[in-house]
């Protein structure tokens, strides 16, 4: 039925990036009301807020990261064009960044929520909100490095 | 650094200068304490303390009103910029201006008050017009009495009339009522009338309106609506006229304000001053210092006081609860501010400054990793430390960024990103080759992308040495503390085991007799924690505890997985600009292209900065807070805060 593994390839690139970019969107998007709130009251603390609205940023990165290697692997941008198999190979290769992406970045969001409230009520636990809001971090960073290892390779398999 | 105590005893006369002198040196921290010793009591300033404190708040707030009207033009790097510098003689100066400008904060705090005050009249007038304007063509005052021979009733009714109906509704309520009625206004739910009755059937009239619903206009004045509305428009343009002249006067006030800032940070000072005051003991004659003062500072503090009063000045061990004051060199003082961020160190901790320094640049430098963003950071950061000057707090977080900066640059370099592929993509862009940085780089580089999984191991084997440095300071205090059993027991033997393991996966990746040696390594001292962990318990007690005690190995485990964030962040750096620089290139060579991707290049690029070194800021500290920090150290320490000028806005230049 299918050719070449293009399509999969494609499909996997929107994955990773649009389901990231959901939880990345959920996540900012509500520690940003939050820190507006914060903000009306002392607009002094912007630079503080916009660091903990950003935290939960990254995930929508790292699976735009993905999908972008996987479109430059896979002859869209770039590279050759993909077996059926290598295709479905990049297809599974984001649903890590896509899910755990997007997981962890509602997670996050949450905690960035509280971080923001914890940091309004005294600027001296923005650090500690800071570090706690990152702790969250890793579990995207591990989806990403799944996601990427395999994306990096899919092109030297021969499948 | 290592404290003293430090007891000065001095006459009273002497006291003004010895305080002012101390003050300006900032070489001491006064203790606090609830209770005068036997034979001293406390002098009571409190009373002088409030004025000074209220005068610095009436300042703060004409400052903001001032605010409000005339914004302060301030640039965007003006946030970098250090306290005003003024020359000790000033001073006097504006001691003797202090009562003129507080007269202007005065004036400018009634203005406001006054501006306030119109503001509310204002809508008061204006729901008093928005209830004439019903009334407006009514031609007697609303307050209008009965005569001798006529009831008036001016009011309305809650529902719409005509004229005819509501004639119609009054007589259908009681036939008997002989009136004659004016409608003046009508509108969906309201009605308003004037009714002429009889004074005979005054009672009976009322009878009828109570049961329609009348009700009595809000505000009667003897003067017709029409006259009324007028005088009250009169007063609106009179209020009017009132703001613009408070309004005009605020803002020619308005140039007064660095003044205003100079006499706030005056009280300040003068109102710390009497804190400190309140906190010593007094006798008739001499009154006692009791403070902290870092060890080497000691000579300079006698020298001082004994130049300017007649005193005794005499030193001490200063005890556990001594605050903390950290000295580092030029590397590692910026990352000061990191450490006390988290907490100061605690009486039993090491000062872990200069570690924390070395692996926070060699961190960030990993994450942001890149030559061009490195080299911007470096020479922005030089530029805005020249023009700017700021004060030492700012000065020495834009430093830590500085030298952050130049371990960027070198990471870049290895990992062959300038400004991510941009040589090769504009060597491309203009020639129409197809060359890859690492053809144009003559140094051999490792790139994140093609080699990952090697960059990840790198990664990993940096994460054990930062933790093997933590572990080793834990080492440290405890053979410091004489505590040898936790030294080798608790920390030793989990270094050795992660030794092991490190020896173990070099061996898997080279030869087996090396791979021996490491399982070697990490079995000992296995058996080495299964028989000391349970010491302190009984019994059967001593077996489990020494086996639970293996199963921290998951934690140390998730620790060093953590530093794959060094090769993840690396690489989204170095990706986001090679897509930047992609997306640029992309719209052919034409004029229109050229300028599309001048604008990429530098939007995408910003962007990429702002993104990435927040990431690289913020991934940097965790790894030293949570992973290194976690191993050894304690914190909860206090910071040593001396007595000084505490100024917001002017700093005194010290003497030459």
């Amino acid at each position: 039925m299918f050719s070449n593994g293009i399509f999969f390839a494609i499909v996997g690139a929107s994955i990773a990036t649009a389901l990231a970019g959901f939880g990345s969107a959920k996540g900012v998007g509500g520690a940003a009301q939050a820190s507006m709130g914060v903000l009306s009251e002392d607009s002094s603390k912007f630079g503080k807020m916009l660091v903990l609205t950003l935290l939960p940023g990254t995930q929508g990165l790292y699976g735009f990261i993905v999908g972008f290697l996987i479109l430059v692997n896979c002859g869209v941008l770039g590279g050759s064009i993909p077996t059926v198999m290598q295709g479905l190979a990049y297809l599974g290769a984001s649903l890590a960044i896509g899910i755990g992406g997007m997981v962890s970045g509602f997670a996050q969001g949450r905690a960035s929520v509280s971080g923001i409230a914890m940091s309004a009520k005294d600027d001296r636990n923005f650090s500690k909100a800071m570090v706690s809001v990152t702790l969250v971090e890793i579990y995207a960073l591990l989806a990403f490095i799944v996601s990427l290892l395999v994306v990096i390779s899919v092109p030297a398999i021969k499948i | 650094m290592k404290m003293e105590s430090v007891r000065i005893v001095a006459l009273r006369e002497d006291r003004k200068r010895l305080l002012e002198h101390l003050q300006d040196s900032a070489l001491i921290q006064v203790k606090k304490r609830d209770r005068s010793e036997n034979g001293f009591s406390k002098v009571d300033m409190t009373s002088q303390m409030q004025v000074f404190e209220r005068n610095v708040s009436l300042t703060e707030t004409s400052l903001k009103i001032l605010d409000e009207y005339v914004r302060e033009k301030k640039g965007l790097l003006d946030s970098f910029k250090g306290r005003r510098e003024i020359d000790p003689d000033e001073i006097g100066v504006i001691a003797s201006n202090a009562g003129e400008v507080m007269t202007v904060c005065n004036r400018i705090i009634s203005l406001n008050k006054k501006l306030t005050d119109n503001a509310a009249e204002k809508v008061r007038i204006n729901t008093t017009l928005a209830q004439l304007e019903a009334w407006k063509n009514l031609d007697i005052p609303l307050n209008t009495q009965d005569t001798k021979s006529t009831a008036v009733f001016i009011g309305s009714l809650p529902s719409a009339y005509t004229e005819a109906s509501l004639k119609e509704r009054i007589a259908e309520e009681n036939p008997k009522l002989e009136f004659e009625s004016e409608l003046v206004f009508s509108q969906n739910n309201i009605t308003c009338f004037v009714l002429f009755a009889p004074i005979s059937q005054k009672t009976m009239a009322e009878d009828v309106l109570r049961t329609l619903g009348f009700s009595k206009p809000m505000s009667p004045t003897s003067h017709t609506p029409k006259q009324k509305a007028e005088r009250l428009n009169k007063q609106l343009i009179k209020i009017e006229a009132e703001n613009d002249e408070c309004i005009k006067e605020i803002i020619s006030l308005a140039d007064r304000r660095e003044e205003i800032k100079t006499t706030q940070d005056y009280f300040r000072i003068r109102a710390d001053k009497y804190n400190v005051i309140n906190e010593l003991d007094h006798t008739r004659h001499v009154f006692v210092i009791n403070g902290y003062i870092p060890e080497e500072d000691s000579e300079k503090l006698r020298a001082l006081c004994e130049r300017v009063a007649t005193c005794y000045v005499e030193f001490a061990d200063a005890g556990d609860d001594a605050p903390v004051k950290l000295k580092n060199n030029r590397f590692s003082k910026p990352a000061q501010n990191i450490l006390t961020m988290y907490a100061a160190p605690s009486k039993g901790d090491i000062d872990p400054t200069p570690i924390l320094a070395f692996f926070f640049y060699f961190f960030f430098g990993m994450m942001f990793s890149d030559a061009g963003y490195g080299f911007l950071m470096v020479v922005v950061i030089g530029i805005v430390l020249k023009i700017f000057k700021p004060d030492e707090r700012m000065r020495n977080n834009l430093k830590l960024f500085q030298y952050c900066g130049v371990s960027t640059m070198i990471w870049g370099l290895i990992f062959g990103s300038i400004f991510g592929d941009a040589p090769a993509a504009l060597y491309n862009y203009f020639t129409g080759a197809n060359v890859k940085m690492t053809e144009i780089l003559p140094w051999p580089t490792l790139d994140p992308q093609k080699d990952a999984l090697m960059l990840m191991i790198i990664s990993i084997a940096f994460g054990l040495v930062h933790i093997l440095v933590g572990m080793g300071c834990k080492f440290y205090i405890c053979f410091k503390e004489k505590d040898y059993k936790a030294a080798f027991f608790d920390t030793g033997l989990w270094m050795l085991m992660l030794t092991g393991f490190a020896v173990l996966g070099v061996g898997m990746a080279t030869t087996q007799t090396v791979m021996m040696i490491g399982a070697g390594i990490a079995i000992v001292s296995a058996v080495g924690l299964v028989l000391t962990q349970g010491r302190d318990k009984k019994g059967f007690g001593k077996v489990i505890g020494g086996l639970a005690s293996l199963y921290d190995v998951t934690s140390y485990i998730s620790d060093l997985l953590s530093y794959s964030r060094l090769l993840a962040l690396g690489l989204t750096t170095g990706v986001m600009a090679q897509v930047f620089n992609m997306l640029s290139t992309m719209f052919g060579r034409s004029v229109v292209g050229l300028i599309f991707m001048i604008v990429i290049m530098l939007v995408g690029h910003a962007i990429n900065i702002g993104l990435n070194a927040l990431g690289s800021y913020v991934h940097t500290m965790r790894l030293q807070y949570v992973e290194m920090f976690s191993k050894f150290y304690e914190g909860g320490g206090e910071e040593f805060e001396p007595f000084s000028l505490n100024s917001k806005y002017i700093k005194i230049q010290e003497d030459k």
